[in-house]
């Protein structure tokens, strides 16, 4: 096994989880590598730590509790999918709105300024009213890196840019409740947002379906 | 009576039987509570987010059509509505409307400041708590959970290979984050 394969397979060795003959390699590895035993004796430290924590039971009664609770929320299931067409038509109309007026904007004569190419990718993509899009024109233009490693330049792109919250929150609540998991780092995200904006993001959040 | 599978009751639960998915919330529901109840470390929170689970499965169900296993999508889902509801927290967190959330504040937190009152447990819930939501996800479903790598990589959409530095690196910053309380007291 490679040094990197080790090193990522030290806690399951530690914890057992290995074959017999993936726990020799590590095992010999360990013998002449001084820097995964470094790993080694970190991760044996932290293990030693883990090992305080314990499983947190609520009582066996609360379990009975589970099912009724869901079943009185299903009754409302129809008034709540009433509701979430509702909310989801108040999001997306003003955002159609404000990507409208963005384009008169843009086809006035800052189209022949020095910004022109720029202007003309960001047309492009708020004609089709996708926020993907938006964010991901932005980034490419002003950030050249991805819409999920790099959030603070993208939001800061799109606020200095466009200067149009619209685009802040639709950009932030796509990353907030995208269905990937990622390392994220939404309190450099926050802190490029006033209090309405946080706020709005906040209200868009609570009121939406994630999955 | 024979003991039906996950896939035979939704299948049932999808030919009108309601009474399968009854079975599949008593069935899961202390997975889900406690997946939770790792990401929050709050027994509300994590209450709320085993009634937000049984319910987008229930809207699901009749959509599921066994490209995964059920337990699989059952996790995501408890995954997902589980940083959604830290995600909304940090954004309260922000809106400084905590204290009606009870959560401390930044300064307060600081290892060095409270070292002398913590437990090691409760310092080990922080460390897991600060971790990012990648790593504290891959870290709770392999420590806690001993899910197959194979599984969790279904769960998170992840390279093996990226779940397991994700892991390493998490335990990692746990030990460091202990270790330096430590060294602070």
């Amino acid at each position: 096994m490679r040094t990197e394969h080790i090193k990522y397979s030290l806690m399951d060795y530690i914890t057992d989880h290995l074959d017999e003959y993936d726990r020799d390699q590590v095992r010999l590895h360990l013998q002449q590598c001084s820097e995964c035993q470094n790993h080694y004796n970190e991760l044996i430290a932290a293990y030693d730590a883990l090992r305080h924590t314990q499983k947190v039971l609520p009582s066996p009664a609360y379990y009975s509790t589970i099912l009724p609770r869901v079943q009185e929320r299903l009754m409302g299931h129809r008034d709540s999918l009433w509701s979430d067409r509702k909310i989801t038509s108040r999001l997306i109309l003003p955002f159609a709105v404000s990507a409208l007026l963005l384009i008169l904007l843009i086809r006035t004569p800052s189209d022949f300024s020095s910004g022109h190419e720029q202007t003309d990718a960001l047309f492009q993509a708020v004609k089709d009213y996708s926020a993907d899009e938006v964010v991901q024109a932005v980034s490419n233009e002003y950030a050249g890196s991805s819409v999920l490693s790099n959030q603070e330049v993208v939001s800061e792109g799109i606020a200095e840019h466009l200067q149009g919250d619209h685009f802040i929150r639709e950009a932030l609540m796509k990353q907030i409740e995208s269905d990937e998991i990622v390392d994220m780092d939404i309190e450099g995200v926050l802190s490029g947002l006033n209090r309405e904006q946080a706020e709005q993001l906040l209200s868009g959040l609570t009121g939406r379906e994630m999955l | 009576m024979s003991v039906s599978n996950d896939l035979e009751l939704v299948e049932s639960f999808q030919k009108g039987n309601e009474a399968s998915f009854n079975e599949l919330v008593r069935r899961y529901q202390e997975k889900v509570y406690w997946i939770a109840h790792r990401f929050v470390n709050d027994h509300d929170q994590a209450d709320d987010i085993v009634q937000e689970v049984f319910l987008k499965v229930y809207r699901a169900l009749n959509d599921f059509r066994g490209d995964s296993g059920v337990y699989t999508w059952l996790y995501r889902i408890t995954v997902n509505v589980s940083l959604n509801t830290i995600r909304k927290q940090r954004i309260k967190d922000f809106l400084r409307i905590d204290e009606l959330f009870d959560y401390p504040s930044e300064e307060s937190e600081r290892p060095d400041k409270q070292y002398e009152q913590r437990e090691q447990k409760q310092l080990i819930e922080e460390a897991i708590q600060r971790l990012p939501e990648k790593q504290k996800a891959v870290f709770i479903l392999r420590y806690y959970e001993e899910l197959p790598y194979e599984d969790i990589s279904k769960i998170l959409k992840t390279t093996i290979g990226g779940l397991k530095a994700n892991y390493f690196h998490a335990v990692k910053k746990i030990g460091e984050f202990v270790n330096r309380a430590h060294r602070a007291h």
